[in-house]
Order: structure tokens, then sequence, then C-alpha cells
């Protein structure tokens, strides 16, 4: 007896354990996720005031846009404001700057950094007194001295394979040039060090970069000691003409700097709050189980209870207590976990090339607040229920003798709910099919409506338990007696079988939909990139504040194998509602290079004054060909009405809508300028052609030249993410599924020692036992799976209506080696969990078949 | 003085037979010795009961009869198979083919009919059940009209008129039963009895029965008494009466010396 309740103990122990994990595993991600905020916060807050260390004033030009305003751009920041700043009381040192970006191609061609665009900084080497620049400390080689020379940074060097000497092809806006490498410094600037690139030049080349010789684009002031930045902040401000310079303290730009590299790094908590989320989730199901297995366990103790006068209230509260306990302890090692993981995180997320800061870990009382405040609450949450089942124990359940047949479910509320909420669910999904865009109304309907349909089907789930296992049972059967004895066990508690399948269920039907939808997308995006570009080569801008200088666009038109180049100039469209994109094109070539698909009208009419627009955008105005649209063209001063000449079917290549390119580009970004030349060529592309045109563009870092398998495949890269996210939830879903199944295998293994006594004794070996506990785990694996395969399908195919009113050329296109990966990962995880409880199963010995109760 | 004893029943072959067979639990101060070298024939298509007082080692004696416990020291036989060789798939096959068991709790599958119970043990081992011998054992034992039933719908006296037709049906070479009335009423034991009895009388069985009750003990064609581990007497044609003054005696025996 003494051996029985000490192995009670120990499988209780272990159950809760389990529990324990789940919801550690949840806790973990929420916390590691808000610690590693907090952390990288912090160590861009570190690094901001490290790059301002030295600075407490700084005079910049009033509202420097950097437009294409010429003349005024030089601004008032000369060498006599210099002058007259140094003689400023309580001035110790003045450092004027010019900073601007520039992008550099690594030594083997390639962009350098491209994806961080924002942080391609390049600025002036200004010598002090002691002709050293305090702010860029020389660590080899000397200072760039004329315009064919430039340092950079250690890091910079490192990843970009630098060595002095070196001929190195960098562009700031517009051609691209080569300069020599001469010197390498250190910097603290906190751009630099999160993984972007800093190139420095004389100053009398940088001024005629980014400002106009003689002028400056900063002036930063060192106050002396006893002079504080904001008094030094008014003093100069006395000074500097009014309305043309301003001074801002060092502190100040160290805040703005470190906020700005902080949303730019942004975005990395998502995923893993996605992971928390679902983990969450899908854990509470785990936790209900095991409360409710708990509870029914120990009926006979609470009818006892009851029995000797324990209120019901007194029952219930120390279930929740237990469930408090575990809370607890999970919060703890979740949180601990999560240090871990906001440990690890930087090095997962940076990556070789874009190192985010490192500092020390960052516990904020938010973090330990979520840990415990989400751990603690999920879980007493998910005890509720059970308490409240424990709380209805009658006192007459202890006088009861040991083997009663479990009393008949009744599941006629349950059925009515779960169908009513099914009818809602689905009903909801079915009618999004008729919508035709994604609007956020819609999205939040597609929601509402998925998680309706899911909770149907977990509230349904143990009334769909039994025909389903039936059915699977069929297969199960063949395999003799194990088979149908392992599909009667799985039917026995279907409520306990459903809660079981519930987390796969809820795993599976995610990674479904998901994957369906992300699948379909991709190939829409495909065939749309494919369909809608008439174009072999595209060669563009990484972004729209450049252009593409006019010698290369008359070099890429003169290259041999070309036939047609047709620049592009992209801009934005304002409408009422809206910011809309634009693409200038030219009437003549358009046919050529962009296969439009024109519902009415063409575009061989486009001209000054006139457009044409997606069918997106005639939709949202409600205007057809031959009708007039008020829009804002780029930087145009006001809304004009322009006469719509067509609409075409959403194009990738076209944008939202199509004007001319003359009057696009005369109120474009940089006036005059081009984003795209499209490019048809005479035979099919071959490397030769291709490096042809990287030649005509001077190999510039800032241009990419792509052909059409490169564009098709960048359309889609977005799925990537996506599909990443997707693998990630399949397993922590598959993981906590299988802390489920294991326990409630080993529950149902503990309760039915004398049964399985029985089958030893009469003559089942141990590989039959073993067997048989592993098919009843596949037949709750597999009813989970398929719940879950066929909702998350269902829910792809209502929601993908919504795509398909985004998309042109939108279909379901099943990828049907995720879909068999996910159910085999999901089968498989069933059997590897069944492994521990069906040893212990084995493992009885046919004694306990005789066993007195 | 086992087998000598019996002359009136004709001794054609033995079904099981213990030698010296010794089996001790625990070491040290909490040592106890179950059995001491009990040494038992049954013959076969006879009834054996087996008595004595609690922990008196009657069921552990069963037990390790039956290939369900293993002996400390000692042989075992089933038929002319030494059970001290024998692995546990083995074991685990000389149960399923050759031994046929009633337990106190029935220990019947709830999630199985009573037919599917009944072929359970030829289930397990991929055979299929004698038509004609499933027929005779389900009239015998009345559960013609309830083979449908799963074991939560059938009466006690039922559930254990299922366990002995499951133990019959794979027509082992012996049947073990432990307590089989334990947990029945005084009229469905003396069902289940009576059937224990027609299945060596007319089908030729041969069954060994632990139990406590004098009148159970009737039924049988011997009685062998256990006390402390050893082997103390034996009656044959027993009458609840005889069975009981003898308890009486060995008891008082027991209880002087």
């Amino acid at each position: 007896m003494l051996r029985t309740a000490l192995r009670n103990l120990l499988a209780h122990k272990a159950r809760l354990a389990m529990t324990v994990l789940a919801v550690c595993l949840g806790v973990a991600f929420v916390s590691g996720t808000l610690v590693f905020a907090d952390s990288t916060a912090a160590a861009h807050r570190a690094a901001a005031s490290k790059t301002f260390a030295g600075i407490d004033v700084t005079v910049t030009d009033k509202a420097p846009e950097p437009g294409p305003d010429d003349g005024s751009r030089a601004g008032v920041l000369d060498d006599a404001l210099v002058t007259e700043l140094t003689r400023v009381p309580g001035v110790a040192a003045v450092r004027p700057s010019v900073d601007g970006s520039a992008t550099l191609n690594a030594a083997d061609g390639s962009p350098l950094r491209a994806d961080r665009a924002w942080s391609h900084l390049a600025g002036a080497y200004v010598p002090g007194k002691d002709g050293k620049d305090s702010r860029y400390p020389l660590t080899e080689g000397r200072a760039p001295a004329n315009g064919g020379e430039i340092a950079v940074d250690r890091g910079t060097a490192s990843a970009g394979g630098f060595r002095i000497g070196d001929t190195v092809t960098l562009a700031t806006d517009g051609p691209v040039t080569t300069k020599r490498l001469v010197g390498i410094v250190s910097t603290d600037d906190a751009r630099v060090t999160a993984g972007g690139t800093l190139a420095l030049f004389d100053k009398t080349t940088a001024q005629k970069l980014f400002s106009a010789p003689g002028h400056y684009t900063g002036i930063d002031l060192t106050a002396a000691p006893g002079t504080t930045a904001s008094e030094l902040a008014d003093r100069v401000t006395a000074v500097l003409p009014a309305d043309h310079a301003e001074a801002t303290t060092g502190q100040a730009q160290a805040a703005q700097q470190a906020i700005l590299v902080d949303t730019l790094t942004r975005g990395y908590e998502k995923v893993p709050m996605v992971f928390a989320g679902v983990s969450l989730f899908i854990g509470s199901f785990l936790i209900v189980n095991t409360f409710t297995m708990l509870v029914k366990r120990r009926t006979r103790e609470t009818a006892l209870l009851r029995a000797i006068g324990a209120s019901r209230r007194q029952v219930s509260r120390s279930v929740l207590l237990e469930a408090l306990v575990v809370g607890l302890s999970a919060s703890v090692a979740g949180f601990l976990l999560g240090l871990g993981i906001a440990a690890m995180l930087p090095h997962v997320l940076g990556g070789g090339d874009s190192a985010l800061p490192t500092g020390p870990l960052v516990i904020g009382p938010r973090s330990v607040a979520a840990a415990l405040g989400v751990g603690v609450g999920v879980t007493v949450l998910a005890a509720w229920l059970p308490s409240r089942l424990a709380a209805r124990t009658s006192p007459m359940e202890a006088m009861r003798t040991a083997e009663q047949p479990p009393p008949a479910q009744r599941f006629r509320l349950r059925g009515a709910v779960g169908v009513g909420l099914l009818v809602l669910g689905a009903g909801r999904l079915v009618s999004l099919s008729g919508a035709k865009d994604a609007s956020e109304e819609n999205l939040r309907d597609a929601m509402i409506g998925c998680g309706l349909f899911a909770a149907a089907l977990i509230m349904l789930a143990p009334l769909l338990a039994a025909p389903v296992i039936r059915l699977t049972g069929r297969l199960t059967g063949r395999l003799g007696v194990t088979g149908r004895l392992a599909r009667e066990n799985a039917l026995r508690d279907p409520r306990r079988t459903a809660a079981t399948a519930a987390t796969l269920l809820i795993s599976t039907g995610l990674v479904t939909g998901l994957a369906v939808i992300g699948h379909s997308t991709g190939q829409a995006l495909d065939r749309q990139a494919a369909t809608g570009l008439g174009a072999d080569y595209v060669v563009s801008t990484r972004s729209t504040m450049t252009g593409i200088d006019p010698g290369a666009v008359r070099r890429l038109a003169d290259t041999p194998g070309v036939r047609t180049a047709h620049p592009i100039t992209d801009s934005t469209l304002f409408t009422g509602s809206g910011v809309r994109q634009i693409s200038g094109a030219d009437p003549a070539t358009v046919r050529d290079t962009m296969k439009l698909d024109f519902v009415s009208g063409s575009a061989e009419d486009l001209a000054a004054g006139r457009i044409a627009i997606s069918t997106t955008l005639a939709r949202e105005h409600g205007v057809t060909t031959g009708g007039l649209l008020n829009v804002r063209l780029g930087h145009a001063g006001k809304l004009t009405a322009y006469k719509v000449v067509g609409v075409y079917k959403n194009n990738p290549v076209a944008h939202d809508a199509l004007g001319s390119r003359g009057e696009v580009a005369a109120n474009s970004f940089l006036p005059g300028s081009v984003q795209r030349v499209l490019l048809r060529t005479d035979g099919p592309p071959t490397a030769a052609l291709e490096n042809r045109l990287r030649t005509a563009v001077g190999n510039n870092p800032l241009l990419t030249v792509q052909n059409r398998d490169q564009l098709v495949r960048e359309a889609a890269g977005t799925m990537g993410d996506l599909l990443d996210v997707m693998y990630g939830m399949l397993g922590i879903g598959v993981v906590i599924s299988a802390l489920g199944i294991v326990n409630t295998l080993a529950m149902s293994v503990a309760e039915r020692t004398r049964e399985i006594g029985a089958l030893r004794a009469l003559g089942m070996d141990r590989a039959g036992i073993r067997r048989m506990i592993r098919l009843e785990a596949l037949t709750v694996t597999g009813f989970g799976t398929l719940l879950g395969l066929a909702g998350g399908l269902f829910a792809a195919w209502a929601v993908g209506s919504l795509a398909n009113g985004a998309i042109d050329q939108y279909t379901l296109v099943l990828p049907w080696g995720t879909l068999l990966l996910v159910c085999l990962l999901s089968l498989a995880i069933g059997v590897l969990a069944a492994a521990v409880p069906a040893r212990r199963a084995a493992a009885l010995s046919p004694l306990e078949a005789a066993a007195n109760a | 003085m086992t087998a000598d004893l019996l002359t009136s029943q004709p001794t054609t072959g033995i079904a099981a037979a213990t030698t010296d067979l010794t089996k001790v639990y625990g070491s040290g101060d909490t040592r106890v010795v179950a059995l001491d070298r009990v040494s038992i024939a049954f013959r076969e298509g006879e009834f054996t009961a087996i008595m004595g007082p609690s922990g008196c080692g009657k069921s552990t004696l069963m037990h390790c009869a039956a290939g369900l416990d293993s002996p400390t020291s000692g042989s075992v036989r089933v038929g002319t198979t030494e059970l001290a060789r024998l692995g546990d798939r083995e074991l685990t096959q000389l149960r399923r083919d050759r031994i046929g068991f009633v337990f106190q709790a029935f220990n019947l599958l709830p999630t199985l009919t009573a037919l599917e119970n009944i072929t359970l043990p030829m289930d397990i081992a991929g055979r299929r059940p004698d038509r004609a011998w499933l027929d005779r054992v389900v009239s015998m034992v009345g559960l013609s009209d309830r083979l449908g039933h799963r074991p939560a719908q059938l009466s006690g006296g039922q559930q254990q008129r299922v366990a002995v037709a499951r133990a019959l049906a794979s027509r082992p070479a012996i049947v073990f039963g432990d307590e089989p009335t334990g947990n029945l009423d005084s009229r469905a034991g003396a069902e289940v009895l009576g059937f224990l009895r027609d299945s060596v009388r007319e089908l030729g069985q041969t069954v060994v029965m632990v139990t406590h009750d004098p009148v159970a003990a009737g039924y049988a064609d011997r009685v062998v008494f256990l006390s402390d581990g050893r082997l103390v007497e034996e009656m044959a044609r027993p009458t609840p009466d005889r069975v009981l003054d003898l308890m009486k005696s060995l008891g008082s025996r027991s209880h002087s010396g």
C-alpha cells in the first residue's frame, strides 16, 4: 500500500510538473520579451548618451528640410558663425560637422548592410587644434585629406572586408564614385554600432556632398566647467540669427536618438509575444485538464472532507489555492527561463551583421508584474472550472465502493452552446466569402469569426470524439485487439480525450490556416509579379528618397542587348482618404514593359491631367473611365481633378495609379528623378547581360538590378517570415500538446492498473500493452489533428476570400507538403509522448489484477 | 501425504505441481515467509480448493502456481513445463494459452462486450475461438442472451459468469479461481461454483480455487489447508460441515500451539 501511495505521489508530482512546464513556457516568452525590450531600450539609451557624450549643445539650421530648394540649402552655419560661437562665454570647444549619408559596396561588390538604409552615416573628418578629430579617433592609417580619400569605422571595415589602400565604391545620392580608403577610425555613435555604416570625407568634399562649400550641417559645442548645457543653449540662442538656426542640448538629442533607434529596431517583440499567447492559450487547456483529473481522482477524499463538514467554498478554495501555488512556481521558473531567453534573443535576432547593442539585462517592474500576472492569472482562471467540479462533489461519494463506472456524460447543454457558437462563427466566416476587400472591418469580422469558430470546435470536441474516433478506429481496429482496446479507451471519457486533443486542435488549426493562406497568397503574389511585369530586368533605387542619375539611365538604354528602357518615376498620390503610390510612365513604352490588364480605357491616353487607376482605387472612389478623381501628386500644392483614362486590374508593377512621367516627375520628391528603369532585352537574360547592366549603373550600391525570377522571389519573400512564425507556433503547440498527452495517458494508466494487470494475467505481453497505450495516444492525437486540419482549412477558405478582394488571382492553394508535415509531426508527437506512460503500463505486474481495491 | 490419500479419483495425470515452493517477502526485520517448502500436485479433471486463514499464503501459492508471481525457490510445473526457466514473454504465453483465471473482482474490461470479454484471451493470441466449444461454454453459464451487453449493464453474478466463461473458453489446461465468490451474494456465488464444478464434471476441466468459505469449498473434490505458509491438512470429498469442523480444530490447534 505504501508503495502505491508513494507511486501515486510521484505520478502526481510529475503531472503537476508538466502543468508547471506549460505555464512556465508561456511566462518565459512574455517575460523574456519584455526584459529584452527593456534591456535593448536601455542599451540604446546608453549608446545614444555615449554618442553625445562630449556634446552639450548643437546648433543646426532651423527646419533643415533636405528638400530640393536650391541655394537656401547652404544655410547660415558657416565659418563665420563658428568663430562667433567660439567667443560665446562658457564655450570650451566648438566642432562643426557636415553630416549626410553614403552607401558603400562591400569588397565583394554587394551593397553593405543594404537593409539598414537609415544608418548609412557619412560625415566630415574635422581636425581640431591638434590636427586630430576627437570625435573619430584614428585607429589605423590617416585622415582623408582630399576628395579621393575616405575613412571608415572599424565595424564597417570588418563587415565590408576593407583594408587600408582599398578602393571603395560608394554613392551618396546620385551617381556612384570610388574613393581610396586611407584611414580607419573608431566611433561610439549608436546608429553605427547598432549595425550601420560610417564613411568620413575630408571637410571640403563633405561640404560639397552634403551642404555647400564653406557651410556645415551642425555645430557642436562643449560647455566649459561651471556652465550647464541649458545655460549655454540660452546664451547661444541669443547669438544665433533668430529664424535660421537653433540650439539643442546634447541630452535632448540623445533622448531623441535613443527613441529613433529604438523604434527602428523594434518589431522584434511581436513574434515572441505571439508565441507567448499561443503557449498560454494552449497551456490553459492543459491546466484545466490536469486539475479536472486531479479533482476527479480525489473525489473520495473530497467527499470525505465534505462528509465531515467542509463547505463547498472551502473545497473549491483549496483547489484554487493549489492552482495559485502551481501558477506561482511556474511564473518564477518561467521568469528565470525568460531571463535566459532575453539574454539569448540579441544573438538570435541580431545575427552576425546587424548587431543589437549589448548591455546588462534590465529587469523592470513591468516584466516581473507581467510574468506573475500572466502565470498566476492563467493558472487560477483555468483551475476555476475544476474547482467548481470539486465543490459539487457529494458527501455520498465517500460511501461508494471503488469501481463505479463514470456516470454517463451529458452533453445536451454543451451541444446546444457549441452548435450556437458554430453557427455564429461559421456564419460570420461564410458571410465574409462575399467580401471584396480586406478592410479593417472585414478583418475584424474574420478574427471574431475565427475565434467563435475555434471556441465552437473546442466546445463540440467531446461530442465529435465518438463519431470521429469510431471512424479512425476502423483503421486501428485492424491491428487486432490492442487497436480495439485503444479505441475504446480513448472513447471512455470523451471530455478528457477532447480536452487533451484540444491543444493539438488549436495548434494544428492555426498552422493549417496560416500555411494555406500564406501559401495561397505567396502563389498569388508570384503570379501577380510575374504576370504584371512585361520587363526582363528592373533597375531600381532602394528608396524613393534617391533617384537614378540620368547618365545611368542613358547608359542602361545604350547597353547592347537592351531593346527598350522605360524609366519610371515613383511618387505619392494623396487621395481624400489616404496616401497611395503612383508611377509616372511613358505611354509609348508602357505596353512593352508592364502587362496591364485594362478593365476599361487604356494607357495610351496618359498625359498631363490624365491618370489611369487600379481596380481597387476605382472601387474605393467609385470612379470609372471617363470620370474625374480629385488627387494631389507628390509635392503639388493642392488637390486637382484628374481625368481617369483607364482602370486596370491591380498590378504591383504599376502600383495604384499611372500618370504621365513628365507630370509625376515634376512633383516628385526629387523633381525630375527616376526611381525605376524597366528593361526589355533582345534575348533571354544572361549572366553576361546582367553584368553589363550592373556596369552601366557603375555598381551603384543604391541601385538593385533584378531579373524576373529575383523580383518574383522578392514579392513572395515576405511570406518567409510568416512561415518561420508558423513553424515556431507549431513547435510550441506540439511541445505543450505532448505534455498534455503524457499527462492524460499517465493518468489513465494510473486509473487502469487493475485492468492492465488483468490483460497481463490473461496473456497480453508487454509489447501488446505498450502498443495499446501508443495506439490510444495516436487515436487522441489523430482526433485533434483531424479536427484542427478541418477547422484550419475551413477558416483559411473563408478568410482567403478577403485576400481574394485585395489580391487578384488569389486562389486557394493547398500546401500539401506542409500539411502532410503538420499531420505527421502531430501524430509522431503522440506516439513519442506515449513512450513513458506506455513503459509504465507495461511494467505493471499481472498481480495488480488480483490486488484488492 | 498428498496424492496417496485420494484413491477414489482416477489418477490420469498432473495438470500442475509445486515442489518445495518457497516465497519470501522483504528482508531483515521485515522478512516474511509466505510459503515454506510447499509441495502439491493438482490432478487433471479435479476441482481443488485451497483454504486457510488470512495471511496463510494460499493466494501466494495460487499466484505462483499460475505464473503470476515468481517463487523465491523451489519449482512450479504446469503440465511438463518448468516455470522457473521461463522469461516474461514465455510466462505470458503460458498464461494466455494454458491457464484460465477467475478473479474476485471479476476484472472484465468495461469497454468490451460480454462476448468480447470471453474471447479476449484468444483475441490477444490472435486465434479464432472454437465456435462449437464457445457456444457450449456460453450456454452452460447461461449468458446466450447477454453477449452484447457491457459489464456495467450486468449484475455481479452475471459478470462473474462472464469471467468463468472467459476462463473456460480457451480450453486451458488448468483454471485458477482467486476467491471467485468473494464479491457475490450467496445465490450468485452458488451459481458460479456450480458452473466451476460442472466444468470439471462435464468438460473434464481442472480447477484450483482459493477460498475462505467452507460452503464454497464444499463444491470441490478435494480441499487442502494452509497455515503459516505450510500445507497442514487435506480432505477428500469435503462437505461444508466437515470443512468447518476441520477449520475449527486447526484454529484451536494453532491457538494452543
